[in-house]
C-alpha cells in the first residue's frame, strides 16, 4: 500500500529525530554528563513512532526503564527530555527523574519507572480509570521481554479482559532481557500465545515495520474505543547497542547485530520505501537528516545551559501537600 | 583528532585510578589498541583506540585519580596537533 506523503515524512523524521537523541546521548553518558545511566533505543524506533501515531494525544502512555524512544514519539520537546537526562531544573521532571523517569501527566506520559512490567500495572489502571469516568481514550502500557516473565504483568492482563478495558499492551520485544535471549526463559517461546490464553486478541507483528505497528494499534484502539476490551501486541524489535550504556555485552554475536543493522533496520526500510514510491528525494532525505541533527544539537545546548535544581525545593513533589511538607 | 577518554560505565561511577600508561607520547598507535589500564570501585578496564594515528601528550601521570568521563590523551591524524 502507497504511503501518504505527508504523513510517512513526519513519521520518517520521528524516527530520525529519536536515533540520534539516542545515539548523542549514548556518547553524552559515557562522557559522565547522564547521572544514574541510560538505556539506549536505538534500534526500537518503530515500534515507539508506529504506536503513538496511532494514538490521539489525549491517550495515556506508561513505559519501563527505557523509554526515551516513547516519549519523544509521544511529543515530548527533545530539549526538555535531555535536560531530564541531565538532571536539570528544566527537565521534564525537575531534573529529579533522570532518564528513567520521564513522565508528562498533563499530557497522558504516565511516566518510565526501573520496575521490570509495572508500566503494564499503570497502565491498566489509567484504563481502568478512563472507563469509569466514561472517556473516550485509551491507555497503552509498554512492556519488554523480560516483563513477560513476569507476574504482575499477567494479574494486569487478566483485569483488562474481565472488566473490558480500554487497554493496549505492547511488547517492547528487543530479545534480551538485560544479557538472557528471550527463547532460553520463555516457556513455549510464544508470547502471543499467552496473552490469547487470557482472551484477548493477540498478535506476534514485525516491530522493525513502522506501518505494520500503525496498523495494528489503530486497529487496537479502535476496538478499545467501542467497548470490545483490551488488545495485545508482540512487536519483534532489536537493539543496537547494549542494555545500559557502557555494556560490554558479550552474549551475542557482531554478525547477529549487524544483520538486524543491515536488512531489518525500521529507518532504512521506511525511507527506501518513501523514496521508491516518489513521496520524499534523496536530496530532501538528507534535508531532514541534517535538520534532525540541529534540533539534537540545540536541545545538548539547553541541557548544558540549563541550571540544576535549586536545593531549596528540594521537598516540592514529596507529597500530595496534604501532610504539609510542600510548600 | 580522537579524544580517549575514561567511559562513565557505571550507575554511580566517580573517580578511577590510572593504572598503567601502554602507549607513550608520539607513539604511533592502531585502531583497536590499548592506550591505558584503568581501575574502577569494580574492575580494571582497558581503555582502547578508535581511530590510527600519533598518540599526544599524557594528561594524567600514572597512579592519578582520573573524573569519569574526562579525557586522558588524544590520538592526532597526520598534520594534527594539540
Amino acid at each position: 500500500m502507497t504511503t501518504d506523503k505527508t504523513w510517512g515524512k513526519k513519521i520518517l523524521r520521528d524516527m530520525l529525530l529519536i536515533r540520534n537523541f539516542e545515539e548523542t546521548a549514548d556518547k553524552l553518558t559515557l562522557r559522565g554528563k547522564v547521572p544514574g545511566g541510560m538505556h539506549n533505543s536505538s534500534g526500537q524506533e518503530a515500534v515507539a513512532v508506529g504506536v503513538m501515531s496511532a494514538l490521539d494525544p489525549k491517550d495515556v502512555i506508561a513505559t519501563t526503564h527505557r523509554s526515551h524512544h516513547h516519549t519523544i514519539a509521544k511529543g515530548m520537546p527533545v530539549d526538555i527530555v535531555m535536560a531530564e537526562l541531565f538532571t536539570k531544573a528544566t527537565g521534564c521532571s525537575g531534573g529529579r527523574g533522570a532518564s528513567m523517569h520521564l513522565a508528562d501527566v498533563e499530557n497522558g506520559h504516565f511516566g518510565g519507572n526501573g520496575i521490570v512490567g509495572a508500566g503494564v500495572g499503570i497502565a491498566m489502571g489509567a484504563a481502568m480509570g478512563i472507563k469509569q469516568m466514561g472517556h473516550k481514550k485509551v491507555a497503552v502500557g509498554f512492556v519488554g521481554d523480560g516483563g513477560m516473565n513476569t507476574g504482575r504483568t499477567w494479574e494486569a492482563v487478566n483485569m483488562a479482559v474481565i472488566y473490558k478495558l480500554p487497554f493496549i499492551l505492547i511488547v517492547d520485544n528487543n530479545q534480551y532481557a538485560v544479557e538472557t535471549f528471550v527463547e532460553r526463559v520463555t516457556g513455549g517461546n510464544d508470547i502471543a500465545k499467552r496473552g490469547a490464553g487470557f482472551g484477548l486478541p493477540s498478535y506476534t507483528i514485525d516491530g522493525q515495520d513502522v506501518e505494520e505497528v500503525h496498523r495494528y494499534t489503530k486497529e487496537a484502539r479502535e476496538r478499545a474505543l467501542a467497548g470490545e476490551g483490551p488488545s495485545f501486541i508482540n512487536a519483534l524489535t532489536y537493539r543496537y547497542y547494549g542494555h545500559n550504556v557502557g555494556e560490554k555485552g558479550q552474549y551475542r554475536t557482531q554478525e547477529e547485530i549487524a544483520d538486524w543493522r543491515s536488512h531489518r533496520d525500521p529507518i532504512d526500510r521506511f525511507s527506501a520505501k518513501l523514496i521508491s514510491e516518489g513521496a520524499l528525494s534523496q536530496g530532501e532525505y538528507e534535508e531532514m537528516i541534517a535538520s534532525v541533527a540541529k534540533e539534537i544539537e540545540a536541545a545538548v545546548d539547553f541541557a548544558e545551559k540549563s541550571p540544576l535544581p535549586d536545593v531549596s525545593t528540594i521537598l516540592d513533589g514529596v507529597d500530595s501537600g496534604l501532610l504539609g511538607v510542600r510548600k | 583528532m580522537e579524544e580517549i577518554f575514561v567511559p562513565a560505565v557505571g550507575m554511580a561511577m566517580d573517580n578511577v585510578v590510572l593504572l598503567e600508561w601502554l602507549k607513550n607520547p608520539g607513539d604511533q598507535v592502531n585502531v583497536g589498541d590499548v592506550i591505558a589500564i584503568i581501575e574502577t570501585d569494580k574492575t580494571t578496564m582497558d581503555i582502547a583506540a578508535e581511530t590510527s594515528g600519533t598518540l599526544g601528550a599524557h594528561r594524567y601521570a600514572l597512579n592519578a585519580e582520573v573524573p569519569a568521563g574526562q579525557t586522558i590523551t588524544v590520538v592526532l591524524a597526520p598534520g594534527e596537533s594539540e
